[in-house]
């Protein structure tokens, strides 16, 4: 990338841009010797967040501002607010790649790694403060912000005079000095040492960052490590939802891959250990903003049926070449669906045409699978054991025969099903009960509007509330009740994106991403070369025969939607925001286009206080449910088990 | 190394001292060989080879539908010139993939990446009709989550084996599992991750903890693994996978440098772009490996630097890399004088001359196939195998879909085609691993049978 020319051009879009085919290669002549660590690559992976500590530096001091649109204010008023605050001081000329340049480049990337974290973004302001108040007047400062727009809170701020300037430069040690030629002459650049501060809201200096240390994660790992050990009650409330679920994390983390400052965060399969838990807890007392759990008459749930099930959903002996458990498809950590692959692949790496469902909350639905055309957990988990594309089992009886014959299993079933062994039902009801376990919600959406906690929500999640239940009317199909709110009104709806693909909308090349910041577009033909032509894919059309019924979805609930991406039927958008990008941009015209499926004119901040919104829906209980499943064994092929290759083959004494 | 006569092979085997210092010493010519892709503390066939084992992949319809160990006769002076001789079905398809021999040469060890099982095959009793001599089905459990068995390295006694996958996610988390020869599980070494580096350093950005390809220098005590993909990229339609913006992140883009003895991981290089095969240089003044990357179309070396500090750096690109003509198998004279490369796109192999090992250059092109995977050459350099399959759901789609093996002469120059199967045509399946075998290694075959076959063992 091409940093520094872009860099002096100011033109933000393009500093940030996907890089070429070569870009990771080039060599950029007109580079400075040594340049600062963020140009080149970061030396070390900073601490995670919490896990050191950051000691008050001192007061951040006051001063007199004047902000881009010419208003007198206090710097003080800029500081606190709730909000952790990154300020630096620069000038709009200055043309020292490690200096200023550096500074505002590295807020931009902070801007952009918060844009999709609206958590931590809606607790978080930049300010950047000339001192130069002779040539940057506000009106410069204003033009020089609007190449880093990025919908962050970012202020570009000025004083008014030199004299103004002085006392706010002494405070915070920043020595300035104006650059003279040689007949003594004023220069327009000035010689300054980078220094930018990061504020804590009870305007507490919590760390300085020099050139070697201005690195976006470091920032940002340390602006929450300040906000988690602030001490202020006020504030603790809203901290609360700062706090990401610590297991529903992909141990092979390939956020920000399209990008070459991608660095890898991958986890120990090792340390992948949990404790098993009480399932039947969430069950007989349901989490705020939850019903009660329906059981069926013919299946109540015990602690025997839950554990069996709880077995059966982790044992990949359960499928035709014992590769394959219903956990492989919907992983655990990875919001009990898959992140990894958009649309499921099954035994022998056989194409499913659509996205692997979560299970959490699978106990409230009426209608089962995508298209809805199963009725209860009972019977759906016949579907996947027996689909060639799934778990490939030949029949039933291949199964349970199968499932008697491993000793690991001996007694189980008759235990749970007072002395009925295996069959057809009995593996059904246990594998249901577990399933039915997975109740996640106590979110702080739901302390907020449940538990009338006034600060359970952030700001930004609060909008966004408003604009689901009113302008962008999601509530009309994510419905929710003054009860409770399952986020899904269990129906089907058409909204497009089934009718694309069977129509096979699609652009003439493909960008594929080759290795990080690397990318190549590829033509249709080389991938149709190369791949079998999709499947067809309908809808609920498939199961009434109903022409009326083309393409229409169940529509999937809301909870813990941060955890389960890719999203729609078929996992074809990666974000939320691209999600509520695609509605805001009415879906796709068909015939039978939902009518609740409308161009929606929200507007960029509207889109990331949705995103807010949602990303508020992670119920309390998911990590209990993660490590609970930890602890469950992986089944896999033992020597005990009956297989023919273990019987005598050609010369093996 | 060099050629041995027969009794003093037989000597050497029979006392099982092939070892690292077991080195014999002698004029090289100029060699391209499968055997130079194998371990070096293995016996070599420096002659003619009888025949090539070819791991071959079952298709549902075709014939039995099962993966087999296709046994083709290659001498020349045999009356089944060219023929099919032995197929032995293991049952079910099970992603075979790449194969390996004991040190003793007496077994060949094939992996499923899919099943997980091993497959071991007796070559010794009789090379032209390998017996199925056990399967060891258990990896997966014994191993600890271990999933995709991939390479098989001969080590003195025992079989190294990479990985590709877990039972977690089926992502490309992984690490290395080690057997003995009899079959039995000795230990499992997870690949470094950020959480834990395990001692190693990282030269990068990465430690994706993905797993490929394994091969030793022994001289410098290393061992060096290289990164694909883990099992829901490597068993998906591969279509369907380059539209899948997920899917595709998950390419591994690092070579792990560990000490050998320790087996311990040392550096975690930084190759971008799903490095594969890996070929160790066989001089003893050359301390660096090669390895190609599937999708950025380079290739690499891995080299120890005047510091002693291990490095890598692209060093040539293999095509038009803005192409992706997705470089496959490649092999590497024993003089490290060049290197045959295949290239899966568009069908071809290529030779590049590596008189200045860090500049290597394009000299020779041919298209093989509509589609070419694999390349072993024997020992004397004047023979190229070549077979086509990839990988089950990656291999070309309707009449591009040839699956062959193909016996070529190279002369320095050129290829010259002497004979092809086809793998459809005879409801084999899709071919794709060559293992080579010859009377000459067992010294319980007649001297008839030992004729025109020269043996070497090397470190």
């Amino acid at each position: 990338m091409t940093f520094s020319r872009a860099l002096l051009t100011l033109g933000a879009a393009a500093m940030f841009a996907v890089t070429s085919w070569h870009a990771a290669t080039a060599a950029d002549p007109e580079q400075p010797v040594v340049l600062a660590p963020f140009y080149t690559k970061s030396e070390f992976e900073p601490p995670p967040p919490g896990s050191y500590a950051l000691p008050d530096l001192g007061e951040a001091a006051d001063g007199t501002v004047v902000d881009a649109s010419g208003r007198v204010m206090r710097l003080h008023e800029l500081l606190g607010d709730g909000k952790m605050v990154l300020l630096s001081f620069i000038y709009s000329t200055c043309n020292d790649i490690n200096g200023c340049p550096l500074a505002t480049a590295v807020m931009y990337s902070v801007q952009q790694k918060l844009r999709d974290r609206p958590e931590l973004r809606d607790r978080f302001r930049m300010l950047s403060l000339s001192f130069d108040p002779t040539y940057d007047t506000p009106e410069v400062m204003r033009l020089y912000g609007t190449g880093f727009e990025g919908g962050g809170d970012w202020r570009f701020l000025t004083t008014a005079s030199p004299d103004a300037l002085q006392p706010i430069l002494d405070a915070y040690g920043q020595s300035v000095i104006r650059d003279i030629d040689e007949q003594g002459k004023a220069l327009p650049s000035f010689t300054h040492i980078l220094r930018v501060f990061l504020i804590d809201p009870e305007r507490r200096i919590r760390n300085i960052y020099s050139v070697s240390f201005l690195n976006p994660d470091l920032i940002i790992n340390d602006a929450i490590t300040a906000l988690q050990t602030v001490a202020s009650g006020e504030r603790r409330a809203s901290d609360e939802s700062l706090k990401a679920p610590l297991l529903s994390t992909a141990g092979d983390n390939k956020d920000g891959y399209g990008d070459e400052s991608y660095a890898t965060r991958s986890k120990e399969l090792l340390r992948r250990t949990g404790t098993e838990a009480d399932l039947m807890h969430f069950v007989e007392a349901p989490p705020l903003g939850l019903p009660a759990v329906p059981i069926p008459a013919d299946n109540a749930i015990t602690h025997d049926k839950i554990a069996l099930g709880r077995k059966l959903f982790f044992d990949r002996r359960l499928s035709l070449n014992d590769t394959f458990s219903c956990a492989m498809c919907h992983v655990p950590e990875q919001g009990f669906t898959s992140h990894e692959v958009s649309k499921a692949v099954g035994v022998e790496g056989r194409s499913h045409r659509r996205n692997s469902p979560t299970v959490y909350n699978v106990a409230y639905l009426t209608k089962l699978f995508h298209d809805g055309r199963e009725e209860s957990l009972e019977q759906q988990v016949w579907g996947p054991l027996l689909a060639h594309n799934e778990m490939a089992n030949p029949s039933v009886g291949a199964v349970t025969g199968k499932i008697r014959k491993i000793p690991e299993y001996r007694g189980l079933f008759e235990q749970a099903f007072d002395g009925r062994g295996v069959s057809m039902e009995t593996i059904g009801m246990a594998l249901a009960s577990y399933q039915r376990t997975l109740v996640s919600a106590d979110s702080a959406f739901d302390r907020w509007y449940y538990g009338k906690q006034e600060t359970a929500l952030p700001e930004s999640a609060k909008r966004g509330f408003n604009l689901f239940t009113g302008k962008a009317g999601c509530v009309a199909c994510h419905t929710i009740n003054e009860e409770y709110a399952l986020f899904t009104d269990d129906q089907m709806h058409n909204t497009g994106m089934g009718y694309r693909e069977s129509m096979g909308i699609k652009p003439p090349t493909e960008r594929v991403v080759l290795a990080p910041g690397v990318f190549v577009d590829v033509d249709r033909e080389v991938i149709d070369s190369v791949g079998l032509a999709p499947p067809a894919d309908v809808g609920l059309y498939e199961v009434t025969q109903n022409p009326y019924d083309r393409w229409k979805y169940r529509t999937p609930s809301l909870r813990n939607v941060a955890l389960t991406a890719p999203y729609m039927h078929n996992g074809s958008i990666g974000s939320l925001r691209q999600v509520v990008e695609f509605y805001n941009g009415g879906g796709v015209a068909n015939e039978l286009l939902d009518p609740r499926i409308r161009p929606l004119g929200l507007s960029d901040a509207e889109i990331d206080d949705l995103v807010a919104f949602m990303q508020s829906l992670t119920g309390s209980n998911v990590d209990v449910i993660v490590a609970d499943a930890f602890a469950a064994p992986v089944g896999d092929v033992t020597r005990d088990d009956p297989n023919w290759a273990h019987e005598h083959v050609a010369g093996d004494d | 190394m060099g050629s041995l006569n027969m009794k003093r092979l037989a000597k050497t085997l029979l006392s099982a001292s092939i070892t690292a210092a077991a080195l014999a010493t002698g004029g090289i010519s100029t060699a391209l060989a499968d055997e130079t892709c194998m371990s070096p503390y293995m016996a070599k066939i420096v002659g003619q080879e009888d025949f090539v084992y070819v791991w071959t992949l079952g298709v549902e319809g075709v014939g039995d539908g099962q993966d087999k160990l296709v046994t083709v006769d290659v001498n020349p002076k045999s009356a089944n010139y060219g023929k099919v001789v032995n197929s032995l079905s293991v049952g079910g398809r099970n992603e075979a993939h790449h194969s390996g021999f004991t040190d003793d040469r007496h077994y060949l060890w094939a992996g499923g990446l899919d099943t997980n099982k091993l497959f071991i095959f007796d070559v010794h009793t009789d090379p032209a009709k390998p017996r199925l001599h056990k399967v060891v089905t258990d990896f997966v459990a014994k191993s600890g989550g271990v999933v995709g068995p991939h390479t098989t390295y001969a080590l003195p006694g025992r079989i190294m084996i990479t990985g590709l996958s877990n039972n977690k996610d089926h992502g490309g988390r992984t690490a290395l599992v080690e057997y003995t020869n009899a079959g039995e599980y000795v230990a499992t070494h997870w690949m470094p991750t950020d959480e834990n580096l395990r001692g190693a350093k990282k030269g990068g950005k990465f430690a994706d903890v993905y797993g490929y390809d394994v091969r030793a220098l022994p001289r410098r005590n290393v061992m060096v693994t290289s990164s694909f993909t883990g099992w829901s990229n490597y068993m998906m339609d591969f279509g369907k996978m380059l539209q899948d913006k997920e899917a595709m992140k998950r390419f591994g883009n690092t070579v792990v440098v560990w000490d050998l003895h320790s087996r311990k991981p040392k550096k975690v290089l930084d190759v971008p772009g799903a490095p594969l095969e890996i070929r160790c240089a066989w001089q003893p003044n050359h301390n660096w490996c090669l390895t190609t990357t599937a999708l950025t179309s380079k290739v690499w070396m891995i080299y120890e630097d005047e510091a002693g500090e291990w490095q890598a750096k692209a060093i040539a690109d293999i095509g038009d890399p803005s192409k992706v003509p997705l470089p496959v198998d490649f092999s590497i004279a024993s003089d490290d004088s060049g290197f045959f490369v295949n290239t899966f796109m568009d069908g071809k192999t290529r030779y590049f001359d590596l008189s200045d090992p860090e500049n290597p250059k394009q000299v020779y092109e041919t298209v093989i196939a509509r589609q070419v995977n694999m390349v072993s050459g024997s020992w004397d350099g004047k023979r190229q195998y070549y077979t086509s399959s990839l990988l089950a759901n990656w291999d070309k789609k309707g009449e591009d879909d040839e699956q062959y093996f193909k016996a070529y002469d190279w002369n320095g120059k050129e290829l010259v085609e002497k004979f092809s199967i086809d793998f459809y045509k005879e409801k084999l399946g899709r071919a794709h691993q060559m293992r080579f075998g010859a009377y000459a290694l067992y010294a319980k075959n007649s001297d008839e049978k030992l004729k025109g076959t020269a043996l070497a063992v090397n470190e």
